[in-house]
């Protein structure tokens, strides 16, 4: 990459980097994103509960008790014309004790106060016949309406995805090695990347769990993150019905706890643990965090059965000493602008966020960039078809239509040869990146079946061998080589 | 695209859906329409390259692929019709289908009689928890010999092989003919999930470590797998401090079991057996649908593809002779149950008047004498030894069934030391 010129760079295509590029490009502006990662989601936005939260956990006064029912507001809003999955499931604070339901009661306040609505405290026992799997032993418990569920990686995918149409451009395994500063360090004026600089006078560091790292670059150390990972079982959708609704528990001093979920996608999701990590990208899974995982879970629906668990993640968060969000712009270096520490809800946060970010640089930055809307911005955008989501008569009219859309390759999620094309014409370059666009691989499965023919369909549309596809960029290739035959199959 | 009507349908054309056409038209049934997803025929014998297959249906010893091409020629001499890369992706509860290929697009297929033959798929690493990354490099069995028998290519180069199913066990002396590395092959329990031929001819042979009591408890690398912690286990499989040890690998395949396929035949409401994950069955191979029948992996985990012929062909057999309104009706009910050392048996009701093979599975191995048996007083055999790793057969005779005092209402099936 030879060194561009931008408006603005923002580094990290997190939801946060994402959701303000997409705002960003409703103007006449050069906006450039920037992630390390080799296909996105990758940070927190990628492993996280998903929930929409309805807004009643934040202290109001807080930024986040600002944010987040706001943000709550416009994925409702955007659900549709950005075309990601959003499940309207509301949620459940349980309560086991009196003690619990003080802290219940202060919730429902503390929710009015944020303007959260329909919030009402129910009883154990209407709770159980609405939701029959809930544990006998809650007593009461805080019904959030607006608390909804989403696909993460599709709304990732489609605010970046939308900012691309509207001409943003996107730069992966492009990694922020330093701030490029004016010579007497009150501007910036760019970034350098592994890949070259780019050049622009207004950054945004939306770098997730690396935000404080960015910020030291500006001389900003006003704040440091403390990484806390969250572990997570994914189970069968089988057994996605066990509950209608997202539940937690009571909140303890550590966070919300363990949580029982209905995804989007209708599997049930259970965690996350909390344990602070000394590194800012070991992602692994314990022994003792998943015990947490289940016995959290089980106490809030006892008959969790665990031989119906696919998978296991886990996520960092990235929680700032200050326990708030960093959202500013820096005085000096002029130019550079805090998304920082963004911790949850951050996901349901970063909408509001992305538009106050808006308003706060075209009060502040007018100098340096200006803001005229766009005339030709396209609001809207469309996901690569959900073949498994269509009617039959719609499953039928795009089969007909395109053959490839009648090849079916992960046989749990029902994701076809199409899908996978599509995805790929639209920027996904590892196995993994197929999955988070289609979901080919993430069914009960894990590939297994898939696998193969997902590496074949990402060579030949690549145009490469099947040894240079990666799992997830970096070093992970799939495949190691050929065997000793291969050479005697004619194939080469 | 056209609907299509038949008398059979059956879904997959593995084993027991190429045996099951050849019996719906040996039994009189015209058009009989075997729907296959994948683009060949033949299932997973496609990637079973090894030999050991057709020692019972043709006394010689074929490779899987070959083992397959007989049955398939029988097939079409039979005249079975066959739809490759059409995936079934909707079933009715009568047994209807919904059905999808690149050529015809999204079509509807009615059948009087409909055979389940979907196989079964491997468990991913997902569901046995093992805690760590999730670096490239670790594959169900299954996978990587897909990978090197049909694409030519290698998982990696120094392998560990969690499980001893003999999917696991054929890899491994597989990966070695390839020129790779097998650390050792670790299985949790005290005994192999696999057979004892296997167990000798794939690991004994090359010098391949077996480890029983151990597995591994944590996985390394974020890009490509770097190694792996294995460790003991006490009686109740938990790792005993200690005993960890890590070792260096590139790759770790899976064979920690398999699956029955059976979202189709949840879709149509066929009652799944808790134990067996397949179809409740009767010894007519029919389920709790009627018109549907069911054969093969899709039932219970055979240990040898030639039974499952054999039992694709006679539900094959049962489902033309439904198809025509001529099968038995049923005389009376006895549900088979499993003893002490018994969870996995097939069928699991019997209702006719004639003779019936129960087939089943032990949980623990007894490495001595011992009898198979059921009750009451309907069958005994004695046998030097009993493994999980191999399926069981049991006989009944129809006339001793049939002289059961009306009180008796269910059979037991068991294995013990004598
Ligand atoms: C376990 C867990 C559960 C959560 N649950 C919820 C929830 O239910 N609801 C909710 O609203 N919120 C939740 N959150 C919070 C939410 O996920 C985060 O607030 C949100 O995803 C943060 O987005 P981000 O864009 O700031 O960061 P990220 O998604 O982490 O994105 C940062 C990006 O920056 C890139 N990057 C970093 N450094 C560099 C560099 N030097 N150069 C280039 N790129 C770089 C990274 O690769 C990454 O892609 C949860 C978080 C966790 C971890
Ligand atoms: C990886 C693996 C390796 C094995 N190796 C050996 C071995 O070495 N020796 C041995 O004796 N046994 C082996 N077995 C077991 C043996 O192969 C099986 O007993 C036998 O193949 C089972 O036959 P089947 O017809 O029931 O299933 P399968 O052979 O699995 O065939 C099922 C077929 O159904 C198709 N199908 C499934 N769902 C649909 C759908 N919705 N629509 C259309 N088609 C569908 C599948 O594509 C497949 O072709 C192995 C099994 C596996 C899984």
């Amino acid at each position: 990459m030879t060194d561009k010129t931008f408006d603005i760079v923002i580094v990290g295509a997190g939801i946060v980097g994402a959701t303000l590029a997409r705002e960003l490009s409703a103007y006449s502006l050069r906006v450039a994103v920037i992630d390390k990662a080799s296909d996105i989601p990758s940070g927190a936005s990628r492993a996280n509960s998903a929930m929409i939260h309805a807004g009643y956990d934040d202290q109001p006064g807080t930024i986040k008790a600002d944010f987040c029912p706001i943000g709550n507001r416009l994925y409702h809003e955007l659900a549709a014309p950005l075309d990601f999955t959003l499940k309207e499931c509301g949620s459940y604070v349980c309560g086991f004790d009196d003690d619990d339901r003080i802290h219940l009661e202060k919730l429902l306040e503390q929710g009015r106060a944020n303007r959260v609505p329909g919030l009402e405290i129910i009883s154990g026992e209407t709770l159980r016949r609405r939701e029959p799997y809930a544990s006998g032993d809650i007593t009461h418990a805080l019904r959030a309406p607006t608390g909804a569920v989403i696909n993460n990686f599709e709304a990732v995918l489609a605010f970046i995805d939308n900012a691309q149409q509207n001409g943003v451009e996107l730069f992966l395994e492009t990694e922020l090695k330093d701030l490029l500063l004016s010579a007497d360090g009150a501007e910036v004026v760019g970034v350098a990347t592994n890949r070259g600089r780019l050049f622009a006078p207004v950054v945004v560091n939306a770098a997730g769990v690396y935000s404080d790292l960015v910020a030291r670059m500006a001389g900003d150390d006003s704040f440091f993150i403390r990484p806390t990972r969250g572990e997570y079982y994914i189970m069968d959708k089988r057994i996605g019905s066990l509950v209608n609704s997202f539940f937690f528990a009571c909140p303890t001093p550590k966070g919300k706890g363990i949580t029982v979920a209905p995804t989007a996608e209708n599997n049930l999701l259970i965690g996350p643990t909390s344990i602070v990590q000394p590194g800012r990208d070991d992602t692994s899974t314990t022994a003792d965090g998943l015990a947490e995982v289940i016995d959290g879970a089980r106490r809030l629906i006892p008959s969790i059965p665990l031989n119906m668990a696919i998978t296991a993640f886990s996520g960092l968060r990235a929680n700032p000493d200050t326990k708030d969000f960093i959202v500013n712009v820096l005085e000096r270096p002029l130019g550079f602008v805090n998304a920082a520490g963004i911790k949850s809800p951050g996901f349901t946060s970063a909408p509001a966020i992305a538009c106050h970010l808006v308003e706060l640089m075209k009060d502040r930055l007018a100098k340096r960039i200006s803001f005229i809307p766009d005339p030709t911005f396209i609001p809207e955008r469309k996901h690569t078809p959900r073949f498994e989501m269509l009617s039959l008569e719609e499953k039928r009219r795009l089969a007909e239509a395109d053959p490839r859309y009648a090849q079916i390759v992960c046989r749990c999620e029902m994701v076809t040869e199409g899908q996978i094309v599509e995805a790929i014409t639209r920027g996904a370059r590892t196995v993994a990146a197929v999955k988070i666009w289609t979901r080919a691989g993430a069914g009960r499965c894990q590939g297994g079946f898939c696998g193969p023919r997902v590496v074949d369909i990402l060579a030949r549309e690549l145009g490469v061998s099947c040894e240079e596809i990666t799992r997830h960029g970096g070093h992970s290739r799939y495949l190691v080589g050929k065997t000793k035959d291969y050479w005697f199959r004619g194939e080469n | 695209m056209a609907d299509m009507q038949v008398d059979v349908a059956i879904i997959g054309a593995g084993p027991a859906g190429v045996a099951a056409g050849i019996g719906a038209r040996e039994a009189g049934a015209e058009d009989v329409l075997v729907l296959e997803r994948d683009w060949d025929l033949g299932g997973i014998l496609q990637q079973c390259i090894h030999p050991g297959f057709g020692l019972h249906a043709f006394k010689e010893e074929l490779t899987g692929p070959e083992y397959m091409h007989r049955w398939i020629e029988r097939a079409h001499k039979a005249g079975v019709a066959f739809l490759t890369n059409s995936m079934v992706f909707k079933m009715e509860s009568d047994g209807s289908l919904w059905v999808m290929n690149p050529e015809k697009g999204v079509f509807h297929v009615t059948a009087k009689a409909t055979v389940l033959a979907m196989g079964c798929r491997e468990r991913p690493l997902g569901a046995i928890n093992v805690p760590g990354s999730r670096p490239s490099g670790i594959f169900t069995a299954g996978t990587a010999q897909r990978f090197v028998n049909m694409e030519g290519y290698m998982p990696g180069h120094r392998t560990v092989i969690l499980g001893s199913g003999d999917i696991g066990l054929i890899m491994a002396r597989r990966l070695v003919w390839e020129g790779a590395r097998v650390e050792g092959v670790f299985e949790l329990m005290p005994w192999a999930g696999g057979l004892r031929r296997n167990i000798a001819q794939c690991l004994n042979d090359y010098g391949i470590p077996f480890y029983l009591s151990q597995t591994v408890i944590q996985v390394h690398g974020r890009d490509r797998l770097e190694g792996v912690t294995v460790a003991g286990v006490d009686e109740k499989r938990r790792p005993v401090a200690g005993t960890e040890r890590y070792i260096a690998c590139d790759c770790l395949l899976l064979a920690v079991g398999l699956i029955p396929e059976n979202e189709l035949s949840r879709m149509a409401g066929v009652d799944i057996h808790a134990a067996t994950g397949g179809p409740v069955l009767n010894e007519f191979y029919q389920t709790s649908r009627p018109s549907i029948f069911a054969a093969g992996n899709v039932v219970i985990v055979y240990d040898l593809a030639d039974w499952v012929s054999q039992e694709g062909v006679a539900a094959g057999r049962n489902a033309a002779l439904y198809a025509a309104g001529i099968l038995e009706k049923p005389v009376r009910r006895i549900e088979v149950r499993g003893g002490r050392n018994v969870r996995l048996f097939s069928p699991q009701n019997i209702v006719g008047s004639g003779d019936v093979t129960v087939y089943f599975r032990v949980l623990r191995p007894i490495e001595k004498r011992c009898r198979i048996f059921a009750e009451p007083g309907l069958f005994e055999r004695r046998q030097r030894y009993v493994r999980p790793g191999e399926m069981n057969e049991i006989h009944l005779k129809g006339a001793a069934l049939q002289a059961l005092p009306e009180t008796v209402t269910t059979i037991t099936l068991d294995a013990e030391e004598v």
